[in-house]
């Protein structure tokens, strides 16, 4: 199969001096994949979950050259063996078995590949779906592969190759069983790779005429590829119940495989357009550095087809030589070289080959370029070519620089495919000279009132200026490269911030090296919305191409500004801090009604005393008149009377003492309504009897 | 057969929609991703991957889906929706602007992701939610100070950023490295109060197309740019929107990063750790708030009444919970406030906690009666809105509950007293004087 590859190689140089990396954007396989791999395939406890991420991890491992012991633990083998020796292993154990044992290399004896060949030409025959297909055949080329005596070549090659052909559709995808399965282009990746386990497994040769509809079903199959902007292209499923892992970058990878095992055992030119082969692998690289070990390892084997020759000739383009630059941001100051790498896809070394710079300019301007055909010298210890910039006169800037790769050996360019000329942006940075920085404030005949004052735009300043609406404020500095060209960098900004927030910018505007802004306030205090008060002044000079960067608080100056009128317009609306708008509330409580003046307790008491006084005076009066009690009736029945009638007027006096101390009023009344009618009655008898005895008194 | 299919749909849902969202776990369960390429699901993994190990059900779809839909039978398939999907100008199927305003207005949360390419789709979903990108598609925001030092990005677009929001509830309590990415700029509305700045750009940045020399000073500048910004709305659905869609990509969360003009280089930059906690944060996992147990009562008493008197002395009690992503935790803060409100508050107090979600005080009632309510409105940055409500009457005192023995009536009532005296001794002087 080898010799047959080998007649392939550098078939067809093709037209494609399309560059892989013309954008430079496209960053060949690094040490970034390699710890992304080393983190990914972290087998746990010792093994993977299944034999199939265990080749995954194997096969990636294999091609970004890592050691394999990492993931590896000893046991592996033997449950391949285990694996292979079991009479119940399915096909896809099987297959992924023999993929492991071919990294592997374990010991398996002679006899249970015999026995397992013959138990997988049985599967091959009864085999109605298409992973049934891939898996025996796949199973079967390994086997062949392996150099075992077995019996691994196909009877009825051309009946097996009808049966997968069967599965097919017209648009150029696969089914992946006869009986009503949705078609996929992952199936197809797979349909081809089983195709051409089919071919290099036939006894005899298979019919071209088929091969020749298998070669249609792929033109036809490139023609529902996907493009980006970027130029790359990528397949995509567009199925409904698509399953979870099936993303554009496991179909894609599916169909490079199957791709590149049928195209390397077939002959003939297969008529693909060669721009999207190479956008294929532009998709692979743009990817960058998957998250999930299943997409590092579709990623990591698809470019590894495009990038051995043996493998890579399926379609007859030589390698793509990656030219990168490790940095393209350039600093005089710290003497930075140029460097320039040239690796494959998977970055590893380049044969032997010149970079020249071809052209290098500014690129905001159309000039004539700086330099021209200049040679890079090469490092071989560090594999870069590097290039001094101070002696070639570059200053400070945005640079367009476009390299072209030389190969020294003819034969080599059979093999390597170097692109055009390459175009990459380089930054050349450095320490930009601020020089007479002054500010002043001027009357409006731009006579100075106060002194200039001169500002040190590297400390720290800390100005304190007033002004009024008929003068002006003039800020002036000059830049310098450190060669001495003046400088004009993309941000320099002066902003004046009111008290309230409100901020007012200005593009200080420049004539050579020279800046200077003056602000007219009698112009500008409608823009200010007529705030007079504290403005603080800030300048901020930034460029990309400027190391010594800055924003420095200069100070303030205290604007005096005449009263708005009524219809001048109101300052926007400032966005109110989050911090305060969020914090606990001031408390409140409830301030109550203070309780009525009272007079002292002992005052009160003291007026008691004199209001109970009279009842003394009235009781000592009485003695005093010697009053007697002669007349109270001394017959039983009328001092009875007597003695109730005043118990009764003691109770209802009584009662109203309750009613103070307790005593609702309706209990009193009802009490009182008692004691009334009781009282009127022995009130009655009691004045009766003391009348008739007056009477009697009179008439005797 | 077309019975059986419905009613096997609706088994099939039945598990579904007693696992969404409840106000008991209020942690989404369902997300709806929506994508611009299916490569976006590979680059940017390891979020999404962080997103399924805590729990989360992603559904991915294109954005272009013709199948995409938010709801079926007036109820929502999912519980929030990401839109990874920037350059979209039209989604498919039933999903439209309206339609993903009605799920944030029904308390769905929302991650939308703008960049470069952000589509006019995009920036009104941003607008209404406060946000405005900057109107100059082209424009990207520069710093040539806090620039991300790199070797091989000259025009400084690549910003790392670390002013973010001082706020527990929204960043978690560890520092966050600094955050680097390309970003689109954009402020937020001053009028909308429900939007805050997570992260914001440095005072010297600002937003402009770097190919273009300016000329006239950029729309956008200095700490008022909003890099990635939060909204809560009232019914506590949360809003994030980033300015960068390569925030959340693999090879920003494994690259290092390192601030022009530091000297230290941090191995990780903190896009990762932000964006998790930010993505905590939205999805319900952290800051959700819930208040149980209202219970007030007369000092002394048990039982709560259901009127006061004025000025009578009242113990108040809440237990506040917060949620955890997996449980209910006690929730300990120092500013729990509750007012005693009638028209206007005529008590406002702070709650003293005891540190296991029990919030207490006690007052006494103003002696203004009317119908009160018990109102704790309590809003804290990166919180969900606590509002409580219990209206309670005060009436005033009754008859017999005033005051009955003055001492300054003394007198008054020593005169009544002796009079009645006087009167006894002499009803009973004069009737039998002789």
């Amino acid at each position: 199969m080898r010799s047959r590859m080998a007649r392939n190689v550098g078939f067809l140089f093709l037209i494609l001096s399309l560059a892989i990396c013309q954008a430079a954007i496209f960053q060949p396989i690094s040490d970034s994949h390699r710890s992304a791999a080393l983190e990914l395939f972290s087998p746990t406890d010792g093994s993977f979950a299944s034999l199939e991420e265990t080749y995954e991890a194997l096969r990636t491992f294999q091609i970004l050259g890592l050691e394999k012991e990492a993931v590896l633990s000893p046991e592996t083998c033997t449950l391949v063996v285990k694996n292979l020796r079991s009479s119940s292993s399915n096909p896809k154990d099987l297959f992924y078995a023999l993929r492991v044992n071919s990294i592997l290399k374990c010991e398996v004896d002679a006899d249970i590949l015999v026995g397992i060949s013959s138990k997988l030409q049985a599967m091959v025959r009864d085999a109605s779906s298409l992973l049934d297909f891939y898996h025996s055949i796949g199973s079967l080329v390994l086997i062949k592969d392996w150099g075992s005596d077995g019996n691994v070549l196909l009877a009825d090659a051309d009946g097996t190759f009808h049966s997968i052909k069967a599965l097919s559709q017209s648009d150029g995808r696969w089914r992946h069983s006869s009986n009503g399965a949705e078609s996929s282009i992952y199936a197809s990746g797979l349909a081809l790779e089983a195709l051409a386990g089919v071919v290099s497994l036939s006894s005899s040769e298979i019919d071209q005429s088929l091969i020749g509809t298998v070669k249609n079903d792929i033109v036809k199959l490139f023609d529902s590829l996907e493009k980006y902007d970027d130029g790359a292209f990528y397949f995509d499923e567009k199925l409904v119940d698509a399953r979870e892992d099936q993303g554009p970058l496991s179909t894609s990878a599916s169909v490079v495989r199957g791709l590149a095992a049928f195209t390397a055992v077939t002959s003939g030119k297969l008529n693909l357009p060669g721009d999207r082969i190479l956008g294929l692998a532009k998709f692979f690289l743009g990817v960058g550095v998957p998250g999930s070990a299943k997409d590092l390892f579709n990623q990591i084997d698809s470019l590894d087809k495009f990038c051995y020759t043996n493998s890579f000739s399926w379609y007859r383009v030589s390698i793509p030589l990656i030219l990168s630059l490790p940095a393209t941001v350039l600093s005089l100051t710290n003497k930075n070289q140029l460097k320039v790498k040239v690796n494959t896809v998977l970055g590893s070394d380049a044969p032997p080959l010149t970079v020249k710079l071809v052209q290098a300019f500014r690129s905001s301007s159309k000039e004539a370029p700086l330099v021209e055909n200049q040679e890079l010298m090469f490092d071989p210890e560090s594999m870069t070519h590097s290039l001094d910039l101070l002696p070639m006169g570059f200053d400070v800037g945005k640079y367009i620089f476009v390299f072209r790769v030389l190969l020294h050996d003819p034969e080599d360019k059979k093999i390597y495919a170097t692109g055009g000329q390459t175009q990459v942006p380089i930054f050349i940075t450095g320490f930009i000279k601020i020089d007479s920085a002054e500010i002043a404030v001027l009357d409006s005949d731009l006579q100075s009132t106060g002194s200039k004052q001169k500002l040190d735009l590297s400390g720290e300043t800390s100005l304190s200026l007033s002004a009024n609406h008929l003068q002006k404020l003039r800020l002036s500095f000059q830049l310098t490269t450190s060669l001495g060209q003046p400088f004009k960098p993309d941000q320099v900004f002066l902003k004046l911030t009111h008290e309230t927030k409100v901020e007012h910018i200005f593009v200080v505007g420049n004539s050579g090296s020279q800046f200077e802004i003056i602000l007219d306030f009698l112009r500008l205090v409608e823009k200010f919305y007529y705030l007079s008060g504290r403005y603080d002044i800030q300048l901020t000079v930034g460029d990309a191409a400027m190391e010594n960067s800055f924003l420095q608080a200069l100070g303030h100056v205290e604007l005096d500004l005449p009263e708005p009128p009524e219809k001048a317009s109101r300052p926007p609306l400032q966005p109110v801090d989050s911090y305060s708008r969020y914090g606990p509330k001031q408390e409140i409580s409830h301030i109550f009604r203070s309780p009525e003046k009272r007079p002292a307790q002992e005052l009160s008491l003291a007026f008691l005393a004199l209001t109970i006084l009279p009842l003394f005076g009235f009781l000592i009066g009485l003695v005093r008149l010697g009053v007697n009690l002669k007349n109270f009736p001394t017959a039983v029945g009328p001092a009875t009377y007597a003695i109730l009638f005043h118990a009764g007027i003691a109770a209802v006096l009584s009662l109203y003492l309750l009613f103070w101390l307790k005593l609702d009023l309706f209990t009193t009344l009802k009490a009182l309504g008692f004691l009334g009618a009781f009282l009127l009655f022995v009130g009655h008898r009691t004045l009766a009897h003391l009348a008739s005895t007056s009477a009697k008194l009179k008439s005797a | 057969m077309a019975k059986l299919s419905i009613f096997l749909t609706f088994i099939s849902l039945l598990p579904l929609l007693c696992y969404s969202f409840s106000p008991e776990n209020p942690t989404d369960r369902k997300i709806l991703v929506l994508l611009d390429n299916a490569a976006i699901k590979s680059s940017h993994s390891i979020f999404f991957k962080s997103l399924q190990t805590r729990g989360f059900k992603l559904d991915f779809k294109l954005a272009d889906d013709p199948n995409l839909t938010l709801q079926r039978y007036g109820r929502y398939l999912y519980d929030a929706l990401i839109l990874f999907s920037p350059s979209t100008k039209r989604f498919g199927g039933s999903l439209d602007f309206a339609a993903i305003l009605e799920f944030v207005d029904s308390g769905h949360d929302l991650i939308v992701a703008a960049d470069a390419s952000a589509s006019d789709l995009i920036r009104n979903i941003a607008t209404e939610c406060g946000v405005d990108f900057d109107e100059d598609s082209a424009a990207r925001v520069i710093d040539h100070t806090s620039y991300a030092v790199s070797e091989t990005e000259g025009d400084h677009t690549v910003i790392a950023a670390d002013d973010f929001i001082q706020s527990n509830a929204i960043l978690g309590n560890k520092k966050i490295e600094a955050s680097s990415s390309l970003w689109i700029g954009h402020t937020l509305n001053a009028a909308n109060n429900l939007v805050l700045k997570v992260l914001s750009a440095s005072p010297s940045a600002y937003s402009a197309n770097p190919e273009i020399k300016l000329s006239s000073p950029p729309s956008l500048t200095g700490s008022a740019i909003s890099l990635v910004s939060v909204a809560q709305a009232r019914n506590n659905a949360r809003i994030l929107i980033s300015g960068s869609l390569d925030l959340f990509s693999n090879r920003l969360f494994r690259s290092g990063v390192q601030k022009a003009g530091r000297s230290t280089k941090h191995e990780k930059s903190g896009n990762e750790q932000f964006v998790t906690e930010l993505s905590k944060w939205v999805f319900h996992e952290r800051g959700h708030l819930k208040a149980v147990n209202v219970r007030h009562h007369k000092v002394g008493e048990t039982t709560e009444p259901a009127i006061y008197r004025i000025n009578d002395n009242l113990e108040y009690s809440i237990e506040i919970y917060e949620w955890s992503g997996v449980s209910w935790e006690p929730y300990v803060a120092d500013d729990v406030q509750v007012q005693f409100y009638m028209m206007s508050p005529y008590v406002l107090k702070t709650l003293s906690t005891d540190k296991k979600g029990l919030y207490s005080t006690s007052f006494r009632v103003p002696d203004v009666y009317g119908v009160f309510q018990f109102k704790v409105e309590y809003q804290r940055l990166g919180y969900t809105t606590l509002s409580l409500s219990n209206q309670i009457p005060v009436r005033p005192f009754r008859h017999n509950e005033y005051e009955r023995f003055l001492p300054a009536a003394f007198p008054y009532y020593g005169a009544s007293f002796s009079t009645m005296a006087g009167f006894f001794v002499f009803t009973i002087v004069y009737l039998y004087n002789k």
